[in-house]
């Protein structure tokens, strides 16, 4: 179905329901798998996802069409999560890089991971990095989202996406080869 | 030490898991958020009747203003009856204090009020008992 009809009906009270279940169920586990990414932790991206669809259910009458549905949604969605992890940070008294290498250290105590020792210490290489490199090498490696899409999620040119994300994977390889 | 790739070596996922019915609830309890937050949008104390009480309430203080301010001046003037009592039993005031407060009109005045008709001269000196003991003295 066409994207403007799929939103027309999202707006129409009498088929929104079934539109926006439609929508839930398209959505909902790329965007949950998104947001924890950023967030680390279940119970919080839960919180985030929760925010997200509250969101975009209530600016859906504003969405213009200038981009697609998928990237306003994972925009929404990102917005919200960083939103997020810096306000914890700063309710804890710590710089959201902080916070983010804490909830690392204590992962193996995360009921919700089941990484083993490589999927520990790769996330250990991650958190190290600043945070748009985080960003696109979870987005490009992890969620496997094509640049092009990346670039209209985050306004970033392409170019700038690839260095990114070339500058991240030398720098996870080399943590990796050396700890 | 061999030198680890990402793109030679087994895709590595995440680890992060999700707990088991996680997705098949998430729908109720989205819905039922959406449908607390419309109830909300319903609140008898808007934002925009905040303001309108706020507005109404600057109103009714900025036209009251002329009223205090008239009743705060009336207030300080001294009625003449109260001036006078003050001045005759608390003010250390003499004679010639009083005389410099008043213009050449005022003083104009004040000996008109005091010009005697012989006649009242005449009934004092009569009538005064004591007068040849002034006299005298």
């Amino acid at each position: 179905m066409e994207e403007k009809a799929f939103i027309q009906e999202l707006l129409n009270p009498k088929t929104q329901n079934q539109a926006f279940q439609k929508l839930l169920s398209e959505y909902q586990r790329p965007l949950y798998h998104h947001i924890r990414n950023i967030v680390l932790n279940h119970d919080d991206a839960d919180d985030v996802l929760q925010n997200t669809f509250v969101k975009v259910f209530r600016y859906l009458k504003d969405f213009k069409g200038e981009s697609k549905l998928f990237s306003w949604m994972y925009r929404i969605a990102t917005n919200e999560a960083i939103t997020f992890i810096n306000q914890k940070a700063k309710r804890n008294g710590m710089t959201s890089e902080a916070l983010q290498s804490k909830i690392v250290d204590n992962l193996k105590a995360d009921d919700y991971f089941d990484g083993n020792e490589i999927q520990l210490k790769l996330q250990k290489a991650i958190v190290l990095l600043p945070e748009k490199q985080q960003l696109v090498f979870k987005m490009k490696y992890f969620e496997e989202i094509k640049y092009e899409d990346m670039s209209e999620i985050l306004g970033t040119s392409v170019g700038a996406l690839k260095a990114s994300y070339h500058h991240a994977v030398k720098k996870i390889e080399k943590y990796m080869t050396t700890d | 030490m061999k030198e680890f790739r990402l793109d030679e070596n087994e895709k590595i996922t995440s680890g992060f898991s999700v707990p088991e019915p996680y997705f098949d609830d998430f729908q109720s309890k989205l819905t039922g958020r959406l449908a607390d937050k419309e109830t909300k949008v319903r609140s008898l104390f808007s934002h925009k009747k905040a303001w309108f009480f706020a507005a109404a309430a600057v109103l009714i203080i900025a036209l009251c203003i002329p009223i205090l301010t008239q009743n705060s001046i009336s207030s300080r003037e001294i009625d003449k009856a109260t001036l006078e009592t003050y001045l005759s039993y608390n003010a250390n005031l003499s004679d010639d204090d009083i005389v410099e407060l008043l213009d050449e009109k005022d003083l104009q005045k004040i000996k008109i009020d005091l010009s005697i008709e012989d006649k009242d001269i005449e009934d004092i000196l009569s009538t005064n008992a004591n007068l040849e003991e002034y006299l005298i003295n």
